[in-house]
């Protein structure tokens, strides 16, 4: 049987290739992508990736930035990436979601500001960000939503989040939302589905 | 991925003291795991979604819903595979979903083949391996159902991150059970028998596949196995975490070539892991592939 | 499901979003799918025909608008589907963004279930 051959191991791979600051913003994006993943595991990668995030074009090699800092997973690699929830394009903004929702516990502490900011856009994207929190946190932050918002839409994001989260210590702000948003068929729907999933759950059974 | 093989659903018996679960609990777990894994469980397995609940509540002694969904939610100690691993097959046979061999002889390796001179090399990748099944079913497929398996040089790699596994891979010893997808004749050409109910791979189909280990979620790892053509990377990244999935995938991305495929697991999508990667849908299966070239949207 | 339905993809991250919309087009005669986001819907596209796409444009790995680049680049029907925009991003150039990449229709959130059903049985060619 000679037809697959198992040829000498290691001997394919070339040695990986210093580190060249330069090739971050120059070059293919195959080049940038594989200086990125380099300068991610660097001491300085939050400033380096955060330089490259804010040049690079390529949906791809911001896609490994954006991996890059969320594997960092600090509040400051978090706080590199909270800016790009206000792009004007939905692949970026797309990419700085999903990118913080994989760090909750470095989020968490830019989340109460996002969640009130004053782009209602953002506050919708931040809603999503509470479904990685703990659920009480998740709760006290949405609740909060639900109470004061004036933007049906970011009610409308908080209320698909506490659908999986929330527990008996929502209803009164469910019911403060539906009061205020009446008139509202896909709220009063949402409102009305939570509700069915809390109805029958005991209080003390909740985490 | 582990080589002990994993026990199926488990026949526990419900307890009556659990209430039922109701039609709005029913949703918010589908709803979850359909968000989580991309599996749809609909009305059609209610049954079995219900009676897996109870199960798993009675295993745990749990006794409200809520904190049965609490512990699903926040994955505590794996519970998203235990519950998930009742609707998946956990048992790795020779020929396991061989749609998507059938996709690798008819579709992908053509159209990779459009770029190479003949004698190029082919590289595969199995990772991960299990117990070798998985990549001695593809070299067993190559020889029997791809013309050109003579104009290439093909290359096996099978890759785990347990080294039992990769011993029990390069042993090459099975059960019955492991090939019970294969005809008389195969075996005959491709096993020999070394006691009752146990067959050895052959020498020389031994001799044609690597086993290397590796762990996919560590950079360095999969970048010393170099590029390859096709990966197959099966049931494993639906049971990471979504940060693991990430780093994984990227990973995965780096090891094929531009134009490459990688094959999921047939209840896996890449949508819940990563945007990286094309869809491409062939006659036998969907997989990914990554773009040639620069092409992006 | 009537034989002869329409058969629509909605695509969505929000489940309670899919939930409604499914809801109000299964009473509206329509037979209805769904995809979480872009890639699912790609792949779900890619594995059956459908009438017509009810797209989110915010939504987790692809949005909407890079999915729509995506499926009008897919060669036969497929890659002709028409598609119907429904977002919470509602300013003028969201609109624009989404036109230049080949969404026929936008509608802003939240959407009455009638008006969605009026929409979705225009654009499958008002037969359903």
């Amino acid at each position: 049987m000679p037809l697959i051959r198992k040829p000498p191991s290691g001997s394919l791979v070339p040695p990986p290739a210093p580190f060249d600051a330069a090739a971050l913003s120059d070059g293919s994006s195959d080049v940038r992508w594989a200086a990125v993943r380099v300068a991610a595991s660097r001491p300085d990668a939050v400033a380096l990736l955060g330089g490259a995030l804010a040049r690079e074009r390529d949906p791809r090699v911001r896609e490994a930035i954006f991996s890059g800092l969320a594997r960092i997973a600090t509040e400051e690699s978090a706080g590199i990436i909270v800016p790009y929830l206000r792009s004007e394009d939905a692949s970026l903004r797309t990419g700085a979601l999903d990118a913080l929702h994989v760090m909750p516990a470095a989020t968490a502490a830019y989340l109460p500001a996002l969640v009130t900011d004053k782009d209602p856009d953002v506050r919708l994207l931040s809603c999503e960000l509470a479904r990685a929190q703990p659920a009480a946190t998740a709760n006290r932050l949405l609740c909060a939503v639900l109470d004061t918002d004036p933007e049906k839409n970011v009610c409308a994001a908080a209320l698909d989040v506490l659908a999986e989260t929330g527990g008996p210590e929502i209803l009164a702000s469910l019911n403060r939302c539906a009061q205020r948003f009446q008139d509202d068929p896909f709220l009063a729907f949402s409102i009305d589905v939570v509700r069915q999933q809390i109805g029958t759950q005991p209080a003390s059974a909740r985490e | 991925m582990s080589c002990v093989s994993r026990s199926g659903p488990s026949p526990l018996p419900r307890v009556s003291e659990l209430p039922p679960v109701s039609e709005e609990d029913f949703r918010k777990v589908c709803e979850f795991l359909y968000r989580q894994t991309g599996m749809i469980f609909n009305e059609s397995k209610r049954y079995y979604v219900d009676r897996r609940i109870g199960d798993r509540m009675t295993a745990l002694g749990l006794t409200s819903f809520p904190l049965y969904f609490s512990r699903l939610r926040s994955d505590i100690e794996g519970e998203i595979e235990t519950f998930i691993n009742a609707f998946t097959v956990n048992e790795t046979y020779f020929y396991r979903e061989d749609h998507q061999l059938s996709c690798l002889t008819n579709d992908l390796l053509n159209e990779l083949a459009r770029t190479k001179r003949p004698g190029a090399p082919f590289r595969i990748w199995s990772a991960p391996c299990a117990t070798g099944e998985e990549p001695y079913s593809i070299a067993i497929w190559l020889l029997e159902n791809w013309r050109d398996v003579d104009k290439y040089e093909i290359e096996i790699v099978g890759s785990d991150i347990d080294t039992r596994c990769i011993e029990a891979a390069r042993a090459g010893e099975y059960g019955a059970r492991a090939l019970m997808r294969l005809t008389p004749e195969l075996i005959q050409k491709y096993f020999e028998s070394v006691g009752e109910e146990r067959w050895r791979i052959v020498l020389d189909l031994r001799d044609s596949v690597r086993f290397t280990s590796v762990n996919i979620v560590e950079p360095l790892d999969t970048w010393a196995h170099g590029t390859f053509d096709v990966i197959f990377c099966r049931n494993v990244l639906i049971y990471f975490d979504d940060a693991s999935r990430r780093v994984a995938a990227e990973n995965l991305y780096e090891s094929l070539v531009p134009g490459g495929f990688i094959c999921l697991g047939h209840t896996e999508s890449m949508s819940r892991i990563s945007p990286l990667f094309e869809v491409r849908r062939f006659v036998d299966a969907i997989v990914y592939q990554r773009p040639r070239g620069n092409a992006h949207g | 499901m009537a034989e002869g339905s329409k058969r629509v993809l909605i695509v969505d991250d929000a489940g309670l979003v899919r939930r409604f919309h499914r809801d109000a087009l299964g009473q509206g005669g329509f037979d209805v799918a769904e995809a979480l986001n872009g890639v699912e819907a790609m792949e779900k596209v890619l594995a059956e025909p459908f009438d017509l796409l009810v797209v989110d444009v915010n939504m987790p790995q692809m949005d909407g608008i890079s999915f729509l680049k995506a499926l009008r680049r897919q060669e036969g029907p497929t890659g002709a589907v028409p598609v119907l925009i429904v977002s919470t991003e509602a300013g003028p150039q969201d609109v624009e963004a989404a036109r230049a990449v080949g969404a026929n229709f936008y509608l802003v959130k939240p959407v009455r279930p009638e008006v969605l059903v009026e929409h979705a049985a225009l654009m499958c060619g008002g037969v359903r």
